[in-house]
C-alpha cells in the first residue's frame, strides 16, 4: 500500500460511484457536516468508499513525511476538544501520554455511549467506521501505541459487526496491522464489547471493563495517560472525537478553527429527542444558540405544548430553558449555566413535563448505574433518589428541599468518579431553574404540570375536548366514553389514573384535579 | 531521586516524591481517618473518609489514593474537609444498622470511633432504604454481616491481593453490591482457607471472628508474640480477657506483614482447653494419679540414681522439643550432656530436615535457610520442589502467590497437584522418591545449553568437573521415565529456572525425608550452585523449616553430635570451651538419633527416656515399634500440655506451661530469633518447661542455679557464636537473624554472601538410588505422607479445636480416579490399608490431583499413617523414609 | 437450553470457546459474553467451568457476572421485550408503555412470562431516539410506540414459535 494505490482506488472508486460526491440532502442551512460528512454517503462495509472520500489519506501523509510532534502540534493547535463530555483538549491529553515514555502504549476507542437519550456515536460508528480507525491509528502514532481497543456498547451489535468488517479490510489493505504503508509502524485493534454498565463510559471503569474485571471506577489522578490499561500509559478518546483527526491532519488546524468558537472550535453533533418536532442527529458549528438549535433546526414542540426546558449532560447535566435560548451553545458556555455539554444529547421538554420528575428520572438513573464502589455515590444517589420520590408523592417539605441541596453537594464533592461528582446535577440545575415547581409540590401538594401521579386525584375531561375518540382508544380499563365528534366522559370508578388519556389528548382538553 | 516541596497545614516540607498525600501526612504525625487504607495494598479510594483540600482543585481529594505533586497545599481539617468526612460518614450510616449496643465489634469499631470524633450529634436520620441482607455464617470461625459492612473492600483486596486466595468478591453492583463467597454459596463452596485475614482488616463488626466467650475490646489486654505452630514465626498479639484468650490479631511488619493463616489466627483454644495437664501425674499399677512436684522429681531422682548406677549414663536418653523455647532446649541439652553426662539427645528435627542439615552443612557450610522470608515477595523465579507450602508455610506461600502475581515464575515438582501447583509455569508431577533424576536432568540440560554461570562456578565452588560428570552420565529421557513426566516439561523447568536472576528454590520434606534424603538435598545444592544462585539476594536454597522452633531446637545442641551452635561434640577445642562453663567433663562421643534411641530402647540399649514435647507414638515412623519400644523402658517422663498418646505410656507425666504462660525466644525458618511473651498464668500448675528442667538438673545433683530465660540466653550467647550478639534487650521488636557474631553485629539477612561458611560451595557427586521398599505385587501402591492445612502434626493442639475437627474429622487418602475404580472404592468410602508394617482405616478421597497408583496419607491422626510407614534410615544422617513405602488397600469398609 | 447445562455442552463450550480465547489476555468478558450468547445466560455451572478451566477463582467470575446487567443467570424467554426507558423515550411517556406491558403480560419489568415466551428486560437507551418511544423486541425496532400498540407487538411475537 502507498499513496499511488490510495489515489486508485481513489479514482477508480469515483468514476464508479459518481453518487459518492453528491451533496447530503435535507441538510438545514446552519449544519455543517465534517464528523458526519460520509455518513448517508458512502457504503460503510466498503473500504474503498471510504478512501474515496479521502479516507486514509491523512494516515498516509504522516507515516510519510510527519513526526509525533508534528502531529500532535496540528491537533493541539486545531483547539479540539474531547466531544465525550468532559472537553478535554485532545491535542494536550495526546502530549502527557506521548511524553510518558514506555515500551506499551494503548489507545482506546469510547463507544460506549451511555447517555440514555443520545446516539450521535452510535451513527458514526455504524456509518462511517473507518474514519475512527483512522482516528486511531494516527492517535497511535502520535503517542507510540501498537494497540487499539474500541470499547462498544453491548446495544450496538450492527456498529460492532461494521467496525470488525473495517478492521478486517484495512488489514488486508495493511492500513493496519504491522509494517503500515511500508514504514516500521505497526497498529492494530481490537473490538470489546461492554455488557450493559453506564459507568464504563468512565474512562477508569472502560478499562477495568477491557481487563476482564467489574467496571468499578478508579481514583484519579494517576490519569490513565499516566498509568492506563493494564497500567500503561493510555489515551482514551470519544468516537467523535476521533471522527474529527483525520480531517484536522488533513485540512490544518486553522481551517477547523473556521469552525465555532475561541475556545470550543469545530462542530458538534447533537441527537435532538424528546418533545420536539424535527427529532434526529443534527451537527452544527459551535457557538450556534439554543434558540436556533430549537426553533430552526428543530421546528419548536409541536402540538399545543409550550418549550420549556432542555436537557443537555445527560444524568449528568442539567437543564436550559426559555431565558437561555440566546445563549451561545459551546463547553464553557453550558457549564456555566449549569447544565453541560457531554455527549450531545438534547432533549426537550414542554410543559407536560414535571422538572422534579425529570429530575428522579436522572437520580433513578444514577442510582442503577453507580459501581457501588465509593460511599458518597452509592449510599448518596439512593438517598437523593428517595427524597425526590418524597416530593413526587407529595409528602416532601419544605425542608427537604434544603437536605437535597446540601446532600447533593456533599455526593459532588467527595465522590471518586466523575458519576457520582456529576449525579446530583440534574437536582441542582433543577432547583435554579424550578425551584417554584418544587415548592408547588412541597407546599401546595401540586404538580404544576400534572404529570405526578402521587399528586393527581382524577382526570377531568373539559369542554374543549373535540371529540376525537384517541382517548378512549387508549384507555386501557375502556372508562371513557362518547359520541365521536361529542363531548367525552371518564367514569371515576372505574379509572386506573394511568394517566394515558391525559397524555395522548391533542386538545389540552383533559386537565387533573 | 525527585524531592518535591509540600504545604500541609501551614507546614512546608520538601520530600521525596512517589508517595500518596496520606502517607506525607503520617509522616508528619497528622490523623487522618480511613476505612478502606491499608498501606499494603494499592489504595483504591472508596470509603472517602480521607478527603483533604488541595489548593487550585474545587472538589476533594482522597488523600490516601492521590499521589502528592510538587508544590501542593494541602489542608488535612480544614471546616469544609470536616464538614464532608461527617457527611461521608452519615451516608455511611444511611444504610447501616443501628446495632452498636449489641455489636459483637463494639468498641473496636472505627465506624463508631469516627462518628464519636466527628461529632455526629447522632444516626442521621434518612428516610431511604436500609438494605436487608442474610448473614452468612458458613465459614466455621467467622461471619459475614453484609448489612454492617460499608464495602471498604479491604477483605477483598486482603484476600486477593496478600492472601493470595480471592475467595471473598464484591457480588452485584451500586446499592445492591455486597461482600460474599461466589455465587453467595457459602464457604463450603468456595476456595476460602480460613486465613481470616479478612476478619483481621475489617473495620466493622461486618467480618466478626465466631466467639465463644463474651468480651468488649476494653476488658481485653494484648500480648505480642510469636505463633506457636509452623517455622514461619508469625508475630501477632493474643487478646486476653481475664486468663481467657479470646483471639488472635495478627502484628505488622516482619515476616509475616500482618497476615497470619488459620491456626495461627483460629487454632488458640488448646490454651483453655480442659483437657490441659494441670498438675504433675505418677502412673501406679498402670492407672495415673496426681501427685506433687516434689513427688514427681523425687521419682525421678530416685529412678535416676537406680538406673544410673545400675546400667550407666549410656542408657539415658532425652528428646528435646521443637516446640519449646531455645532457652528450654539448650537447657534440656544441659541437662543431658552435663548434668546426666551422655550425648543422647535428638529431636523432631531428626524426621524432618537431618538431610538439610548434613546435606548443607556438607556443600555451603550452614544447614539452614539461606534467604529471608521477607525476600520472598521478589523473586523472578520460584522453584518448589516437595513443600507444599501454602498448606504448611502458608504465609509463606501467601508470599510466593504475591511474587507470582508480580510476574515470577514459579516450578513445581511434587507428586501432588498442590495449590501452587495450579497455574504454575510448569508442574512436574513426579513419582514419590525420585527427585535426583530430575534434578540432574535438569543440570543436564541447563549445561548442555550453556545456561550455567561459569564465573561463579570457576570463583565460588570446587568438585564440579566429577559432579558434571554423574550429570552428564543421566539420559533425560530416561529420566523423565523414572520420574514419570514429559522430558519437554524437564527441559522447560530447567530453562526457566536458568534464566531467572532471583531464582530461589524452596523444598521440605518431599526432599528430605528419604532414605536419599542427604543425596537429594546435595542435588539441590548442585543445581543451585551451578546458576550462581546462592549468596544473592531473593535466591538461594530454602529449605522450610517445619516447626516453629526446630531451627531454635537444632541450634541450641538438640542433637546427638553437637553442642550449641553446631559446634561438634567430638571436637576436642569446644569440648574444652563447654566442659569450662559447664564445670564438668563431657561425653566426646557422638549420642544416638532418635530413630535408633528407639531401636535402642527395644533392645534395652536405653532404659531411661525423658520426651519434652514431643509426640512420637503418633510421629514416628512403624508405631507397632514405636510402642513396644516406649514399653520397654524402665522410666518414661513425658513432659507435655496433654495426655498425648506418648504421655500414656509415661511413667511419670510433667504438665507443661504452653508458649502463651512463658518468657522465651524461637527461632523461625529464616533464623530469626523472637520473642515469646506471657499473655496468662501458667494453667493449673503447669510450669514452663526451662524451669522443670532446672528443678530436674538440682534434683538429680548438677548445681544449676536457677535462670530466668534471658539469663539462659546470656549464658548460649557466650558459648555460641552464631548467637553471640543475640540479647533480650535487642531482640522486643525485630527479633535477629543469626549469625549475629557480637552484639554490634546487625544479622544475616542471607548467607554465604560473598564467602561460603565453607569457604567454597561443594559440588558433589549424587547418583540415584531407589527407596527401600517399592510397590510390588502384594504391595502395589506407594505411599507418601504429608500433611494438611488445618491441622499441625499429632493435632495434640489443634484438635483441641472443634471448628478444625469438623472440617479434617478423621484420617483420609487421596487416590486417584482410576486407582479408586481398580478397588472399587468411591469418593467417601471407608478403606482398609496396610502395608508390611501394620494396618489402618481411611476415608477415600477421589481426586485427579494425584497419579495412578500413588496414595497420599496425612500422618496427623493417631494409629494413622505412621501404622503404616518405613523406618528405613537414610544412612548419613538417619532420616526415616516418611515419604515413600509400599502399602495395598485390602478393601472396603 | 435448560438451566442445567449438560456436559457435552460444557465441552463444546471448551472446545468452541475456552480454547480460543486460552492466549488472549484477559479474557473473562469474552467468554462470558459467548456463554450469554449461546444460552443466554451464564449458568453457575458455566462460571464454574471457565473457573476451573482457565484458573480463575469463581469470586472472580461471579462478582463480573453481577456487575453487568447484560450477564444473568438464568435463561432469558424466547423473546426479549424492552421498552426503552431512556431519556427521549422517558419523555414520551416509556413508564406508561411498561406498565401496559406488566399488564398484558402479568409479569414484572425483570422478569420473564410463566408460558416462557416473553422477558421483560431492562433497557436504557437502544440508541434509537428520534424514534421514541422505543420497544425492542429481540432484535426488532419499533418506534414511535403508542399504548396501543403494544397488544399487537405482544401477539405478533407470540404468534411465532411461542404455542404453549
Ligand atoms: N498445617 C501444617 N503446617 C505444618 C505442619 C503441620 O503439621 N501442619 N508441620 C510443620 C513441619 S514440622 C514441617 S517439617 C513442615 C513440612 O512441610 P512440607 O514438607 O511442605 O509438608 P509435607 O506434607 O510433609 O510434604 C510436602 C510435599 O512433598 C510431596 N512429596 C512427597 N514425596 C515427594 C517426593 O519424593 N518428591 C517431591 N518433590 N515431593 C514429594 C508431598 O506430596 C507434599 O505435597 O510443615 C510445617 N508446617
Ligand atoms: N508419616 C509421617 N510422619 C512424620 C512426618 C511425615 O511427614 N510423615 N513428619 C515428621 C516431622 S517433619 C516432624 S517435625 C514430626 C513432628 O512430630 P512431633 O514433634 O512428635 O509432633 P507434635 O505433634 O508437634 O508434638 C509436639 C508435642 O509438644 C507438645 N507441646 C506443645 N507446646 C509445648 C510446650 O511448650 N512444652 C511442652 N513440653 N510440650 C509442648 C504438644 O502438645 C505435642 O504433643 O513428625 C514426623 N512424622
Ligand atoms: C459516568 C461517565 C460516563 C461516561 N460515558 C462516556 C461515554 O459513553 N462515551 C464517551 O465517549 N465518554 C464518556 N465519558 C467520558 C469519558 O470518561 C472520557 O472522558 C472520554 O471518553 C474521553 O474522551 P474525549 O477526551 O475524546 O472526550 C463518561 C464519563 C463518565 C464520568
Ligand atoms: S462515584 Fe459512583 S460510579 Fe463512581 S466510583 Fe463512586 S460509586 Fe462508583
Ligand atoms: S459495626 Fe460498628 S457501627 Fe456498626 S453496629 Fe457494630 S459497632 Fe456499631
Ligand atoms: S479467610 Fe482468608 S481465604 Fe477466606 S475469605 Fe478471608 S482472607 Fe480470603
Ligand atoms: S466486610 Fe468489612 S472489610 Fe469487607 S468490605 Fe465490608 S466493611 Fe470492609
Ligand atoms: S503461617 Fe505458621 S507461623 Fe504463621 S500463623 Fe500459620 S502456623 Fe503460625
Ligand atoms: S481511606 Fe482513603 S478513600 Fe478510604
Ligand atoms: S432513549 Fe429510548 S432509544 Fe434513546
Ligand atoms: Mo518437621
Amino acid at each position: 500500500m502507498n499513496k499511488n494505490i490510495l489515489d486508485k482506488i481513489k479514482v477508480e472508486t469515483l468514476t464508479a460511484n459518481p453518487e459518492l460526491n453528491e451533496p447530503h440532502k435535507n441538510l438545514h442551512e446552519k449544519e455543517v457536516r465534517v464528523v458526519l460528512k460520509n455518513c448517508d454517503i458512502i457504503n460503510p462495509e466498503n473500504i474503498n468508499h471510504y478512501i474515496a472520500k479521502d479516507g486514509y489519506f491523512a494516515i498516509n501523509q504522516i507515516l510519510t513525511g510527519m513526526s509525533q510532534e508534528d502531529v500532535i502540534k496540528v491537533v493541539s493547535d486545531s483547539g479540539l476538544r474531547g466531544r465525550g463530555g468532559g472537553g478535554f483538549p485532545t491535542g494536550r491529553k495526546w502530549n502527557f501520554a506521548y511524553k510518558n515514555e514506555n515500551d506499551t502504549k494503548y489507545i482506546i476507542c469510547n463507544a460506549d455511549e451511555g447517555d440514555p437519550g443520545a446516539f450521535m456515536d452510535r451513527s458514526v460508528l455504524e456509518k462511517d467506521p473507518h474514519s475512527i480507525l483512522e482516528g486511531m491509528i494516527i492517535a497511535g502514532f502520535a503517542i507510540g501505541a501498537e494497540t487499539g481497543f474500541i470499547y462498544v456498547r453491548a446495544e450496538y451489535p450492527l456498529a460492532a459487526e461494521r467496525l470488525q468488517k473495517a478492521i478486517d479490510d484495512a488489514l488486508e489493505l495493511n492500513i493496519l496491522g504491522e509494517n503500515i504503508f511500508g514504514t516500521k509502524f505497526n497498529f492494530k485493534i481490537e473490538i470489546r464489547l461492554g455488557a450493559g454498565a453506564f459507568v464504563c463510559g468512565e474512562e477508569t471503569a472502560l478499562i477495568a471493563s477491557i481487563e476482564g474485571n467489574r467496571g468499578m471506577s478508579k481514583n484519579k489522578p494517576p490519569y490513565p495517560a499516566i498509568e492506563g490499561l493494564y497500567g500503561k500509559p493510555t489515551i482514551i478518546n470519544n468516537v467523535e472525537t476521533l471522527a474529527n483527526i483525520s480531517q484536522i491532519i488533513l485540512k490544518g488546524s486553522k481551517w477547523f478553527r473556521s469552525f465555532g468558537t475561541e475556545k470550543s472550535p469545530g462542530t458538534k453533533v447533537f441527537a435532538l429527542a424528546g418533545k420536539i418536532k424535527n427529532t434526529g442527529l443534527i451537527e452544527v458549528p459551535m457557538g450556534i444558540t439554543l434558540g436556533e438549535i430549537i426553533h430552526d433546526i428543530g421546528r419548536g414542540v409541536g402540538n399545543k405544548r409550550k418549550f420549556k426546558a432542555v436537557l443537555t449532560g445527560g444524568p449528568s447535566g442539567g437543564c436550559l430553558t426559555e431565558k437561555h435560548l440566546d445563549q451561545e451553545v459551546d463547553f464553557d458556555t453550558l457549564v456555566a449555566l449549569g447544565s453541560m455539554m457531554g455527549s450531545g444529547g438534547m432533549i426537550v421538554l414542554d410543559d407536560h413535563d414535571c422538572m422534579v420528575d425529570i429530575a428522579k428520572f436522572y437520580l433513578d438513573f444514577s442510582v442503577d448505574e453507580s459501581c457501588g464502589k465509593c460511599t458518597p455515590c452509592r449510599e448518596g444517589t439512593i438517598q437523593l433518589y428517595k427524597l425526590l420520590e418524597k416530593i413526587t408523592n407529595g409528602e416532601g417539605t419544605i425542608a427537604d428541599l434544603d437536605k437535597l441541596k446540601k446532600l447533593s453537594k456533599a455526593v459532588k464533592k467527595t465522590s471518586l468518579c466523575g458519576l457520582g461528582m456529576t449525579a446530583p446535577n440534574p437536582i441542582l440545575s433543577t432547583l435554579e431553574h424550578f425551584y417554584d415547581e418544587y415548592l408547588a409540590h412541597v407546599t401546595h401538594k401540586v404538580c404544576p404540570a400534572s404529570s405526578c401521579r402521587g399528586l393527581i386525584e382524577k382526570y377531568i375531561i373539559q369542554d374543549n375536548c373535540v371529540g376525537c375518540t384517541i382517548c378512549a382508544k387508549r384507555c386501557p380499563v375502556q372508562c371513557i366514553t362518547g359520541e365521536r365528534k361529542g363531548l367525552h366522559v371518564i367514569d371515576q370508578d372505574a379509572c386506573i389514573q394511568c394517566g394515558e388519556c391525559f397524555a395522548s389528548c391533542n386538545f389540552d382538553a383533559i386537565i387533573t384535579k | 531521586m525527585k524531592m518535591i516541596n509540600l504545604k500541609i497545614n501551614d507546614q512546608e516540607i520538601v520530600v521525596e516524591a512517589g508517595k500518596n498525600i496520606l502517607d506525607y501526612c503520617v509522616e508528619l504525625g497528622i490523623d487522618i481517618p480511613t476505612f478502606c487504607h491499608d498501606e499494603r495494598i494499592k489504595s483504591e479510594g472508596a470509603c472517602r473518609m480521607c478527603v483533604v483540600e488541595v489548593k487550585g482543585i474545587n472538589r476533594l481529594l482522597a488523600s490516601c489514593a492521590t499521589p502528592a505533586t510538587d508544590g501542593m497545599e494541602i489542608k488535612t481539617h480544614s471546616p469544609e474537609v470536616m464538614e464532608a468526612r461527617k457527611d461521608v460518614l452519615e451516608l455511611t450510616w444511611a444504610s447501616h444498622p443501628n446495632d452498636c449496643v449489641v455489636c459483637d465489634a463494639n468498641g473496636d469499631c472505627k465506624l463508631q470511633d469516627y462518628s464519636y470524633e466527628y461529632n455526629l450529634t447522632s444516626i442521621p436520620e434518612y428516610d431511604g432504604h436500609k438494605r436487608n441482607f442474610s448473614i452468612d455464617d458458613s465459614n466455621k470461625f467467622f461471619y459475614i454481616d453484609p448489612e454492617k459492612c460499608i464495602l471498604c473492600g479491604k477483605c477483598v483486596y486482603v484476600c486477593k491481593d496478600l492472601q493470595g486466595v480471592e475467595a471473598l468478591g464484591f457480588n452485584q453492583r451500586g446499592h445492591d453490591t455486597f461482600i460474599s463467597f461466589a455465587f453467595d454459596n457459602g464457604m463450603e463452596q468456595s476456595n476460602c482457607v480460613s486465613c481470616g485475614n479478612c476478619v483481621s482488616v475489617c473495620p466493622t463488626g461486618a467480618l466478626m471472628e465466631k466467639s465463644n466467650v463474651m468480651f468488649r475490646s476494653w476488658e481485653t489486654k494484648k500480648t505480642r508474640t510469636t505463633c506457636p505452630y509452623c517455622g514461619v514465626g508469625c508475630q501477632f498479639d493474643i487478646v486476653t480477657k481475664g486468663e481467657q484468650v479470646v483471639r488472635i490479631d495478627p502484628a505488622p511488619g516482619t515476616p509475616n506483614e500482618g497476615l497470619l493463616c488459620v491456626k495461627g489466627k483460629f487454632a488458640y483454644k488448646f490454651i483453655n482447653h480442659k483437657g490441659r495437664l494441670t498438675s504433675p501425674l505418677i502412673k501406679e499399677n498402670g492407672e495415673f494419679r496426681e501427685a506433687s512436684w516434689d513427688e514427681a522429681y523425687d521419682l525421678i531422682a530416685s529412678k535416676y540414681t537406680e538406673l544410673n548406677n545400675k546400667y550407666g549414663s549410656a542408657t539415658f536418653a532425652g528428646l528435646a522439643s521443637a516446640k519449646c523455647t531455645n532457652e528450654e532446649n539448650y537447657m534440656f541439652q544441659k541437662l543431658f550432656r552435663a548434668a546426666i553426662g551422655t550425648n543422647n539427645v535428638d529431636h523432631c528435627a531428626r524426621l524432618c530436615h537431618a538431610s538439610t542439615v548434613a546435606g548443607l552443612a556438607t556443600t555451603l557450610g550452614s544447614g539452614a535457610m539461606t534467604n529471608s522470608i521477607a525476600e520472598v515477595k521478589d523473586h523472578d523465579v520460584i522453584f518448589v520442589i516437595g513443600s507444599n507450602t501454602t498448606e504448611t508455610h502458608p504465609v509463606i506461600g501467601s508470599f510466593m502467590k504475591q511474587a507470582i502475581a508480580k510476574g515470577s515464575k514459579i516450578i513445581v515438582a511434587d507428586p501432588r497437584e498442590i495449590e501452587l501447583a495450579e497455574g504454575a509455569d510448569v508442574f512436574l508431577k513426579i513419582l514419590p522418591g525420585t527427585n535426583v533424576p530430575l534434578l540432574n536432568a535438569m543440570m543436564k540440560v541447563i549445561y548442555n545449553e550453556n545456561l550455567h554461570d561459569i564465573d561463579y562456578i570457576s570463583e565460588r565452588t570446587e568438585n564440579f568437573e566429577t559432579t558434571l560428570e554423574t550429570i552428564q552420565n543421566t539420559d533425560i529421557e530416561e529420566a523423565a521415565e523414572i520420574c514419570g513426566i514429559d522430558a519437554e516439561d524437564i527441559r522447560k523447568a530447567a530453562r526457566i529456572y536458568a534464566a531467572g536472576n532471583k531464582a530461589g528454590i524452596y523444598y521440605a520434606m518431599g526432599i528430605t525425608q528419604h532414605s536419599q534424603g542427604t543425596n537429594n538435598v546435595k542435588s539441590i545444592a548442585n543445581l543451585a550452585l551451578l546458576c550462581g544462585n546462592v549468596g544473592i539476594e531473593s535466591g538461594g536454597i530454602n529449605p522450610l523449616r517445619g516447626q516453629n522452633n526446630v531451627q531454635g531446637a537444632c541450634d541450641m545442641g538438640g542433637l546427638p553430635d553437637v553442642f550449641p551452635g553446631y559446634q561438634k561434640v567430638f571436637n576436642d577445642e569446644a569440648r574444652a570451651k563447654f566442659e569450662k562453663a559447664w564445670g564438668v567433663k563431657l561425653d566426646n562421643k557422638v549420642g544416638l538419633s532418635l530413630p535408633h534411641v528407639l531401636d535402642g530402647a527395644y533392645e534395652d540399649q536405653i532404659r531411661f527416656l525423658y520426651i519434652m514435647g514431643e509426640n512420637p507414638v503418633v510421629s514416628d515412623p512403624d508405631t507397632t515399634h514405636v510402642k513396644k519400644s516406649l514399653d520397654n523402658l524402665d522410666f518414661l517422663i513425658v513432659q507435655d500440655l496433654f495426655m498425648t498418646e506418648t504421655a500414656e505410656m509415661a511413667d511419670v507425666i510433667l504438665p507443661a506451661s504452653s508458649y502463651a504462660e512463658k518468657e522465651g525466644t524461637f527461632t523461625n525458618t529464616e533464623r530469626r530469633v523472637q520473642m515469646i511473651r506471657p499473655a496468662i498464668k501458667p494453667v493449673g500448675d503447669s510450669k514452663a518447661d526451662y524451669i522443670i528442667i532446672q528443678e530436674i538438673m538440682n534434683k538429680i545433683g548438677y548445681n544449676q542455679p536457677i535462670l530466668t530465660p534471658s539469663e539462659i540466653m546470656d549464658e548460649v550467647a557466650t558459648l555460641t557464636p552464631i548467637y553471640g550478639g543475640v540479647s533480650y534487650d535487642r531482640i522486643q521488636e525485630l527479633g535477629l537473624q543469626w549469625p549475629v557474631l557480637d552484639h554490634n553485629h546487625p544479622g544475616t539477612k542471607y548467607l554465604h554472601k560473598d564467602k561460603f561458611a565453607r569457604g567454597l560451595g561443594l559440588f558433589s557427586e549424587v547418583e540415584f538410588a531407589e527407596a527401600k521398599e517399592l510397590p510390588d505385587e502384594n504391595f502395589p501402591i506407594v505411599l507418601t505422607t504429608g500433611r494438611v492445612l488445618y491441622h499441625f502434626h499429632t493435632i495434640s493442639m489443634t484438635g483441641k479445636n472443634e471448628e478444625i475437627n469438623e472440617i479434617v474429622p478423621e484420617n483420609f487418602i487421596e487416590i486417584s480416579p482410576k486407582t479408586a475404580e481398580s478397588y472399587k472404592l468411591k469418593h467417601m468410602d471407608h478403606a482398609s490399608i496396610s502395608s508390611r508394617r501394620g494396618t489402618t482405616k481411611a476415608v477415600v478421597h477421589v481426586t485427579d490431583k494425584i497419579g495412578d497408583g500413588v496414595m497420599f496419607m496425612p500422618f496427623h491422626f493417631a494409629d494413622g499413617a505412621n501404622m503404616l510407614t518405613n523406618t528405613e534410615l537414610d544412612a548419613t544422617c538417619n532420616i526415616p523414609e516418611l515419604k515413600v513405602c509400599a502399602v495395598q488397600i485390602d478393601g472396603k469398609l | 437450553m435448560s438451566i442445567y447445562v449438560l456436559e457435552e455442552q460444557l465441552n463444546e463450550f471448551k472446545i468452541e470457546v475456552i480454547d480460543k480465547y486460552r492466549d488472549t489476555k484477559s479474557p473473562l468478558m469474552q467468554i462470558l459474553q459467548e456463554s450469554q450468547k449461546r444460552y443466554g445466560c451464564v449458568p453457575v455451572e458455566v462460571q464454574e467451568f471457565i473457573s476451573k478451566e482457565m484458573n480463575i477463582t469463581t469470586a472472580k467470575i461471579n462478582g463480573v457476572v453481577s456487575f453487568y446487567s447484560m450477564f444473568s443467570l438464568k435463561p432469558s424467554g424466547r423473546h426479549i421485550l424492552g421498552v426503552c426507558t431512556g431519556t427521549a423515550c422517558y419523555v414520551k411517556g416509556a413508564s406508561r408503555l411498561v406498565e401496559r406491558v406488566e399488564a398484558l403480560l402479568d409479569t414484572e419489568y425483570g422478569s420473564t412470562t410463566e408460558d416462557g415466551c416473553f422477558t421483560l428486560a431492562h433497557t436504557r437507551c437502544v440508541g434509537d431516539c428520534a424514534q421514541a418511544p422505543v420497544i425492542m423486541v429481540n432484535d426488532e425496532f419499533n418506534g414511535k410506540v403508542t399504548s396501543d400498540d403494544i397488544p399487537k407487538i405482544i401477539a405478533r411475537h407470540r404468534g411465532k414459535n411461542c404455542k404453549k
